[in-house]
């Protein structure tokens, strides 16, 4: 696979690229050194977020760019939840990449690239949310009722969370409050807060009488 | 107030510009030149959330502007402007560095003390 992104570096002003799927984490990256796997990954998971989140507005997306004072970030999706990312120097030749992205898409769907994996770099995918049964059902109920009060991103965020909240500590009823706590902190404003208490409180209680 | 619609109507009359609205951080709407202002301010709290946080991650300093391209041409703009977010559709034909370069310029220009005073 890190052939398909070496042809992007050829491009001039491109400083390098990474390939990133949300399950299994980095497939392939030929940026500097300076960039570390943990950060490329963090980063690769926000961009498809961002991606998903960009579709949910506009079903013909095809890239994003975000443009920062020493860099360019434009990410492409290559099948659902795999994106090509790439960091280039700002005076990069905007034509010459998208139809260098365009191409590198199509031999990424004919599958023209061998499949060796990046172990070290994949290992270092964040645990998921790991939950069963009940609990699992209660954060979906959870995660509709912050979709009253955030809108159509409340998925994004509340998956986002929960994976923190999973990071922080065995995803259990008794830390559930900890979970409120974060999302509180992702809605802010006090009222909402408030609102989201009064809509979660029943579905707690019912959870609890079992 | 008023003059966010004053910033606003003066972005809306750029070449190359289709429609615009202008947001605080946490989406309540100041002005807009567009419809179904609610899947475009949803999309830039979000976004700009992300966006700060892969600047960090990365170590860049400054985010000018995030885009969604599309197929049609009328790509979407995030311009993070202190505590106040500018989404812009452009037009599907237009200049886009000629579009970027009035945009630079005005913002240049603004001050957001309370978001009220565009010079």
């Amino acid at each position: 696979m890190i052939q398909l992104i070496d042809e992007l570096k050829v491009i001039p002003g491109v400083i390098g690229a990474c390939i990133v799927n949300s399950q299994d984490g980095i497939k392939a990256t030929n940026l500097p050194t300076i960039f570390k796997p943990e950060r490329l990954l963090a980063v690769g998971k926000h961009l498809l977020k961002l991606y998903s989140a960009g579709r949910v507005s506009f079903s013909d997306l095809t890239d994003i760019t975000l443009n920062y004072d020493e860099s360019v970030v434009i990410a492409r999706e290559l099948e659902k939840n795999t994106l090509v990312f790439v960091i280039c120097d700002p005076t990069f030749n905007h034509n010459l990449m998208t139809m260098s992205l365009n191409l590198l898409q199509e031999e990424y769907k004919l599958g023209n690239f061998s499949t060796e994996e990046m172990p070290a770099v994949a290992s270092t995918q964040p645990p998921q949310v790991d939950t069963s049964g009940k609990l699992q059902d209660l954060l979906e109920e959870m995660k509709g009722a912050l979709g009253k009060i955030l809108g159509p991103m409340a998925g994004f965020v509340f998956d986002e969370v929960a994976e923190e909240w999973a990071e922080q500590g065995a995803p259990h009823f008794s830390r559930i409050e900890g979970l409120i706590d974060l999302l509180n902190h992702e809605i802010s404003e006090q009222d909402k807060i408030d609102s989201y208490r009064q809509l979660v409180a029943p579905m707690l209680k019912t959870f609890q009488e079992g | 107030m008023a003059d966010a619609k004053v910033f606003v109507d003066r972005v809306k009359q750029m070449d190359g510009v289709s429609g615009c609205l202008l947001v605080k951080e946490d989406g309540a709407l100041l002005g807009r030149a567009l419809d179904d202002v609610e899947t475009y301010t949803d999309l830039m709290v979000f976004a700009a959330g992300l966006v700060e946080d892969i600047m960090d991650k990365v170590g860049f300093s400054y985010c000018r502007y995030v885009s969604f391209n599309r197929n049609n041409n009328q790509t979407f703009y995030i311009f993070p402007i202190d505590k106040y977010l500018l989404g812009i559709v452009q037009q599907a034909d237009c200049s886009v560095t000629n579009m970027l370069e009035q945009v630079y310029q005005l913002i240049g220009r603004v001050s957001t003390d309370g978001a009220k005073t565009v010079s």
